[in-house]
């Protein structure tokens, strides 16, 4: 009983963070500089909030439709965060065009072959996707995705990045990727034992719990670098006195 | 297997290093001014003073009075952030998870003494977090306004 609501607690918490975060962005009209983390934050609402709800009502908790939902969905959600960890690169290289023209194709064919594998590996096992085949997988993925954003974490210490806001993001990402990927290789590494999936129930939960945390310490707590003053028209007298002689 | 293993391994360390991570960029907030030193005064806290040791001779002289001195410090800081100009008497997420990253570093601190291994960074990130919370209460203090009195005036009254 206990359990069931400390269960319910964690995931009603987590679509509650979700949607106020999202609110939170769109309301201080920082969405522009924040465009890809709405993205991914949309995604995930709909994903955990709408999608995933929808299909356990229609068919259970123990159907075979539900598992084959929740699994997709998750690389899909997966996927979702490695394209941002790619926008956080383009962010990381913002001014250092020649780096970025480096980085551009490399995150390209990183993506190309995550994607490829991915899709072949699911074509391969789609018939028994819920098996120790999917364990294995997921734990590659979340582990892939690790690589990359501590590369990112790496690139920003070496810049000495004063971007405080984005190693903030680049943090809550790692939570967010490390717990489960050591989630899904402990579940591997004990055959599919019970205890540890039920581990992940909870795990994956808090740490996308952990990863709004963070966030939303970024979005309230980070000082903005102070805007540059916009193009304002001068007065009259600073341009004619400014104007060369003789120019109309 | 082999892979399984290893991805185990390196991802509870990485997971552990980016908790780590965010509560260091926490600390790293900038306060507009160094509002602790008035909170140490008013309160005759030792942290300052340990940092002090730490970094001159490389090691505490007394280990017993280091752990001592920072949970005395630790208690009264804490008691101070729920207490001092504290309209709704209960910490904050930001200050609730940094108590707990103090509480985890205090034993790793201890862990690491048992294995006669240096404690030095290990302290110096306690004291910083110290620090961050006397910035806190300093800055709480600072906002409101007690007739004449100065911050550390209204802390030796609390």
């Amino acid at each position: 009983m206990s359990d069931s609501i400390l269960g319910y607690a964690v995931q009603y918490g987590g679509y509650i963070l979700e949607l106020a975060l999202l609110v939170l962005i769109m309301r201080t009209g920082q969405w522009r500089k924040r465009i890809y983390v709405c993205l991914y934050l949309f995604l995930l609402l709909s994903v955990d909030a709408v999608g995933r709800p929808l299909v356990l009502h229609k068919f259970g908790v123990s159907s075979p439709q539900y598992s084959y939902f929740y699994w997709m969905s998750d690389v899909l959600l997966i996927l979702g965060a490695f394209l941002l960890v790619c926008s956080l690169f383009r962010r990381a290289c913002a001014g250092q065009e020649k780096m970025w023209d480096l980085l551009l194709p490399t995150l390209g064919a990183v993506f190309a072959l995550v994607l490829g594998i991915s899709l072949a590996s699911l074509h391969e096992h789609y018939k028994n996707l819920v098996s120790v085949f999917i364990v294995e997988f997921q734990q590659n993925l979340y582990f892939a995705c690790l690589v990359l954003n501590t590369l990112l974490y790496i690139l920003l210490q070496r810049r000495e990045s004063e971007d405080a806001e984005l190693a903030m993001t680049v943090c809550g990402l790692g939570i967010q990727f490390a717990g489960p990927a050591a989630n899904f290789a402990l579940v591997y590494l004990a055959q599919n034992n019970e205890r540890f999936w039920a581990l992940y129930q909870y795990l994956g939960p808090l740490c996308t719990i952990g990863m709004l945390a963070t966030w939303f310490y970024a979005v309230v707590h980070v000082p903005q670098p102070a805007k540059v003053a916009g193009k304002e028209r001068a007065p009259a007298w600073a341009s004619s006195a400014l104007r060369p002689e003789g120019a109309k | 297997m082999v892979l399984a293993a290893f991805i185990l391994i390196t991802s509870t360390a990485l997971f552990f290093f980016y908790l780590q991570a965010a509560c260091q960029r926490a600390l790293s907030t900038k306060f507009e001014q160094e509002y602790f030193r008035s909170i140490v005064n008013a309160n005759r806290l030792e942290f300052l003073s340990l940092r002090k040791e730490l970094e001159e001779y490389g090691h505490a002289v007394d280990y017993g009075r280091l752990r001592m001195t920072l949970k005395c410090d630790f208690l009264a800081l804490t008691y101070l952030l729920k207490n001092a100009a504290n309209v709704n008497q209960r910490y904050s997420r930001d200050e609730s998870l940094l108590m707990l990253y103090f509480r985890a570093l205090f034993v790793i601190v201890s862990a690491r003494r048992l294995f006669h291994l240096s404690e030095k960074k290990g302290v110096l990130k306690l004291t910083a977090i110290l620090e961050y919370f006397a910035n806190v209460v300093g800055q709480r203090v600072n906002q409101y306004r007690f007739g004449n009195l100065a911050p550390s005036d209204y802390l030796l009254e609390l």
